[in-house]
């Protein structure tokens, strides 16, 4: 049993590290218009089509001269997904502007609805496997093997992360969309296109939960009905971590991961799921404003 | 329940659609017979959702259990109808009296993802639990209904069934937001803390609705169950509670009428959108998103003002009684404060304050910018907890009380930002108000009275308009509690000198009928010439106290007041 603890870990890590970027996504949007995206899993379903798609493309195009087809597919789904958050705030936000946050909470359960069913209709509720990053095996050290493939991801999505930070802690296009997270009026009054930062954020938000797609829908597959435990997961990560902190929710998505992987491979999926959704309730019966306390005060 | 047309639309939506079903039979009785059962979760789901404006995705999984209650009841214990019915409705309640504790204080999108969890909690249960539950094949055979030896097997014979207990359902409904509760609960939930201020239960109330909601989401799962005879993990899922949110947006978040339109409307919507086969749900989805794009009161939200509201008809005729809500109901009880003291962190706002009101006396607090005079109004009023300290009304010690006991001892406030309540006229705003124990025509007049005396004329009128009109609304509200101590948080600010003037007029004749008014001010000129006796506070603790003008040419008020030096 010892020797497979390394490779569970490599397991979790990959897992949790899909998990930040779908809770980095869903954090952004929290931040930017105050609202929970429900659609974010959903959203995460359908880049894993989109990735399953663009593979196959690929493939039927240029066929094996595609050497690392994985690599190039995680970009594309990316991009195309960006297109479909700026499609997806002008449906579900941009006419919901001003209203209570909890009608835009309604309209992202609404077009993760349209998602989830258009997935199976479009594609059957046959789970799909989407292409792996790097055509590599396993790599061995001694008696401990790990998966490439996994190691891909944690990497890919490690890069994504720090992107995404030093993006918006170190570019002016970064400090804008944090300037109209924190305060949309002083935003506006400073010259910043609020709608125009809000809609951009929204793009990144959905080009990560885009690259999480992409990124497990080859060793998990991918099915329409899976977007509803994304969601859950960055929901729980956002909550655990801090409400608003994006550091603390990529932290707390890992470790759910982590939690997850180890806990199916000692106990059982199911033990995993209701442990995290227990402990979900008594972190709020305990701390009733999330385990770290929110960053963001209400506004009166 | 609702007044005059409101009642007969209602009658007749819960006739027409049956004989329709009836007339139209076959396909048409099993799809009405399942829009029954779902407009009884929706009828649930408008209490919590449309009344108390929380977000709860549980009411999908108290639908569930209440189906797998009475199909446990029905396949393994082999219960009798009337007694499965009842634990349907019961096991859901108090699993929703439980999670309630932990539940009900969360912030809106924590309740959202915990009433997620809980339901998620409840289909692993279901689909795991494989001995009780039958798993993923659920339990087969659930008995028809039987009353009194009768069986009802027939399809005529489950769509009267479903639809008489809508029809008790309705009723439950508003009994449950019976004339004045229908208004504190819209005060509840657009102005929480003006609705704790006045007397009014905030958790009390949310727990009744919220148990009422699981009861009737727990009665139509039973029905579910009998009308299919099969009990699956699919009632669990999540698209069980989307239909319901679908209904509830769609039809109207408050009136019953609403549900039991939406709840037709959307169990057609397959019918309608035959192309889609089994993927309904996008026509769901699609729905559910312009309706809340172009509908966000829902379709009968638009209906509503012909139906004459969703807060009741009319309000009932004025006691022609002339004497009520003329003399305060009660006075003679001191304010005492002990010792009072609240930090931010390492800033200490309010610094061991000790101070008295006695009745019919005006106090003024001063202090500039920062100096906790909001602050020591809301510990005295309670919204916040101080670190130590007493506060004392008369004999009575309400240390450590919540804010709506305090209102009920007698100690009312306004507010320096009132928050105004759109579609709540001012009427209701201030019936919400008036003591629950108070019988209907007696808290009309109390509440005439209390917006008389606070200047407002108009009082049917819509919502309230302006600042001097929201301050005037808000105190109207604060004396419908029947203070013996009414705190006044900045009650000056931003009116002219006219309401000014009125509004000094006004304290002064509380103060005359024995009522004792704390004031917090920023303008002198305003309040020394009211108050009897003036208290300064600077960074948290009390300066100088005295008479006006004693204040006036006191070194440490003047140094904290205008900046000069200190003495």
């Amino acid at each position: 049993m010892a020797e497979a603890i390394p490779q569970l870990l490599v397991n979790g890590i990959a897992l949790g590290a899909a998990y930040a970027l779908i809770a980095l996504g869903f954090v952004l949007v929290i931040n930017a218009v105050g609202a929970v995206n429900f659609a974010q899993g959903d959203l995460v379903m359908a880049s894993g089509f989109a990735a399953v798609i663009l593979a196959e493309t690929l493939s039927a195009g240029f066929g094996d001269a595609v050497p690392a087809l994985g690599l190039l597919v995680l970009p594309l789904t990316m991009l195309v997904m960006a297109g479909l958050g700026l499609l997806f705030s002008a449906l579900a936000y941009a006419p919901l502007r001003g209203r209570p946050p909890v009608s835009i909470f309604i309209s992202t359960i609404a077009v993760g609805l349209i998602l989830h069913h258009a997935a199976n209709a479009g594609f059957g509720p046959e789970p799909r496997i989407g292409p792996a990053l790097l055509q590599a095996d396993t790599l061995r050290f001694g008696s401990v093997v790990l998966s490439v493939q996994q190691i891909a991801v944690i990497g890919a999505a490690g890069l994504l992360i720090a992107g995404t930070g030093a993006l918006l802690s170190r570019t002016q296009l970064g400090r804008r969309l944090r300037a109209v997270a924190q305060d949309p009026e002083i935003a506006e009054a400073m010259g910043i296109n609020g709608a125009r930062c809000v809609a951009l954020t929204f793009m990144l938000a959905v080009a990560l939960a885009g690259a999480a797609g992409a990124l497990l829908s080859n060793q998990f597959f991918v099915a329409p009905g899976d977007g509803g435990l994304f969601m859950l997961k960055a929901y729980i990560a956002v909550t655990l971590g801090g409400w608003g902190r994006l550091d603390g929710a990529a932290l707390a998505a890992l470790l759910i991961g982590v939690f997850e992987v180890m806990m199916a491979a000692y106990v059982s999926y199911v033990a995993a799921e209701a442990l995290l959704y227990g402990g979900l309730l008594l972190v709020l019966f305990f701390r009733p404003s999330g385990l770290l306390g929110e960053t963001i005060q209400r506004r009166t | 329940m609702i007044g005059g047309r409101s009642t007969w639309v209602m009658t007749a939506l819960l006739i027409a659609p049956v004989l329709v079903a009836l007339a139209l039979g076959g396909y048409e009785q099993r799809i009405m017979t399942l829009a029954g059962i779902y407009a009884i979760a929706v009828l649930g789901y408008q209490l919590i959702f449309g009344r108390l404006g929380a977000l709860s995705l549980a009411q999908g999984c108290f639908l569930g259990i209440g189906a797998y209650v009475t199909g446990l009841a029905g396949v393994h214990l082999d219960w009798s109808f009337p007694a499965s019915f009842l634990a349907s409705l019961v096991v859901p309640a108090v699993i929703a009296g439980i999670v309630a504790i932990p539940v009900l204080r969360l912030e809106s999108h924590y309740f959202a993802l915990a009433t997620l969890g809980i339901s998620q909690i409840a289909l692993l249960v279901g689909v795991n639990w494989t001995e009780v539950t039958g798993g993923a094949n659920g339990l087969y055979g659930v008995p028809e209904i039987r009353i009194a030896g009768a069986s009802l097997y027939s399809p005529e014979a489950l769509l009267l069934m479903v639809w008489s207990a809508l029809a008790v359902a309705v009723l439950a409904h508003g009994y449950l937001i019976k004339g004045r509760r229908a208004h504190r609960l819209t005060l509840l939930r657009e102005a929480p803390e003006a609705a704790a201020a006045s007397g009014i239960d905030i958790g009390a109330s949310r727990l009744t609705l919220f148990v009422a909601s699981a009861a009737f989401g727990g009665a139509a799962g039973a029905l579910q169950a009998h009308s299919i005879g099969v009990v699956s993990p699919a009632v669990l899922e999540f698209q069980v509670m989307v239909t319901i949110l679908a209904m509830t947006v769609i039809g109207g978040r408050g009136h019953p009428a609403a549900a039991i339109l939406g709840a037709i409307l959307l169990v057609h919507l397959p019918e309608w959108f035959r192309f889609l086969e089994s993927h309904y749900l996008i026509a769901y989805g699609a729905a559910l998103l312009l309706a809340i794009v172009l509908m966000p009161n829902g379709f009968v939200g638009r209906l509503e003002e012909w139906l004459g509201g969703a807060d009741a008809g009319s309000p009932p005729a004025p006691d022609p009684d002339d004497t009520i809500g003329r003399k305060p109901a009660r006075t003679g009880a001191t304010l005492g404060l002990r010792d009072l003291r609240k930090s931010y962190g390492g800033v200490v706002a309010v610094d061991g304050v000790s101070l008295s009101v006695e009745p019919g006396e005006i106090v003024g607090l001063i202090g500039p910018n920062g100096s906790g005079k909001s602050t020591l109004i809301n510990l005295v009023s309670g919204l916040q907890r101080p670190e130590t300290g007493a506060v004392h009304l008369g004999n009575l010690d309400l240390s450590g009380r919540p804010p709506h006991e305090r209102a009920r001892a007698g100690l009312a406030r306004t507010f320096q930002a009132p928050a105004t309540v759109p579609g709540l006229a001012p009427l209701r705003t201030v019936l919400a108000a008036c003591p629950a124990t108070l019988d209907e025509p007696t808290a009309v007049t109390l509440a005439r009275r209390c917006l008389e005396r606070a200047g407002i004329t108009d009082m049917a009128a819509g919502p309230s308009e302006g600042p001097s009109r929201a301050r005037a609304l808000d105190l109207a509200r604060a004396l419908a509690s029947e203070p013996v101590i009414l705190l006044l948080d900045e009650p000056a600010a931003g009116l002219t000198p006219n309401e000014r003037d009125d509004l000094a007029r006004c304290l002064k004749s509380l103060a005359k009928d024995g009522i004792g008014l704390l004031v917090v001010d920023h303008s002198m000129d305003f309040l020394l010439p009211l108050a009897d006796r003036v208290v300064c506070l600077a960074s948290g603790a009390v300066v100088a106290e005295g008479a006006p003008e004693e204040i006036a040419r006191d070194p440490a008020a003047i140094a904290a007041y205008f900046g000069g030096p200190s003495p």
